[in-house]
């Protein structure tokens, strides 16, 4: 099952259109029609694309009037690095008050 | 201690400290070092200092914040002064979830220059994130950025 999702992310992924709308999309979010243009693809072309995308979870859409926007499913990333970013400044605390404890030690025996 | 280590990414950290090895080492077991640099914060008052430096041994070293008391247990697996030390590391707020995830904590240390280089390495920090699809996607996401 996992693999079979990772198999489609793979192959989501070789494309070199779909990562092109992989970086636009991390501008932001963009409409199919914008996702086409770079690429002079018909709006069917760029649905198709974007399917793939989808299917391979790696972006969402939702509908805003008679355009689908669609945008990228970064969530796990960054809540993955805010925590990471969390427990780096938790130790790199304890170093600092480590290092002042030795510098005021120095100055003490000095 | 037979809690599997969570799965997950590492966070590691290097720093020079202007001391030799074994001062640097002592720190980390001396409860008076130990009071005022391991998991202090500002504002903080240290309640608990209890460190059994033995392999197999265990610490407690409790802190309170405001209306909190922030419980940091260890359990030493590997103590070889003055140049690495190892512990299994649980950190929780009293009365809070208990948290039964153990990560690994290593801390290497190596003469450099005139003082020592320090690295810690914690292991497993990714508890929130074990799904190992999740870790594939953000793997994937991450190499994005250099496409």
């Amino acid at each position: 099952m996992v693999e079979e999702r990772l198999d489609a992310t793979f192959a989501a992924l070789a494309d070199p259109t779909r990562r092109g709308m992989l970086a636009q999309l991390s501008a932001g979010e963009r409409s199919i029609g914008a996702l086409a243009e770079p690429y002079r693809m018909s709006f069917a072309g760029a649905a198709k694309h974007v399917a793939v995308l989808e299917r391979a979870g790696l972006i969402e859409r939702r509908k805003a009037g008679r355009q689908q926007l669609c945008r990228l499913r970064a969530a796990p990333l960054a809540e993955a690095e805010a925590w990471l970013r969390q427990w780096q400044r938790f130790w790199g605390e304890s170093l600092d008050r480590l290092e002042a404890l030795i510098a005021e030690e120095k100055e003490r025996t000095r | 201690m037979t809690q599997p280590i969570a799965a997950g990414r590492t966070v590691t950290l290097t720093r020079h400290f202007a001391a030799t090895p074994e001062r640097l080492f002592d720190a980390w077991l001396d409860p008076s070092d130990v009071r005022r640099f391991l998991f202090a914060t500002p504002g903080g008052e240290m309640v608990t200092v209890e460190i059994d430096p033995h392999v197999g041994g265990d610490a407690l070293i409790v802190e309170r914040r405001g209306d909190e008391e922030a419980l940091h247990r260890l359990h030493y697996e590997m103590i070889e002064r003055p140049r690495r030390l190892v512990f299994l590391f649980n950190a929780c707020v009293a009365g809070g979830p208990v948290a039964d995830e153990w990560t690994r904590v290593t801390v290497d240390i190596a003469p450099e220059g005139d003082g020592a280089r320090l690295t810690l390495i914690h292991e497993g920090v990714w508890s929130d994130f074990e799904d190992k699809t999740r870790e594939g996607w953000t793997m994937i996401l991450a190499s994005l950025a250099d496409l």
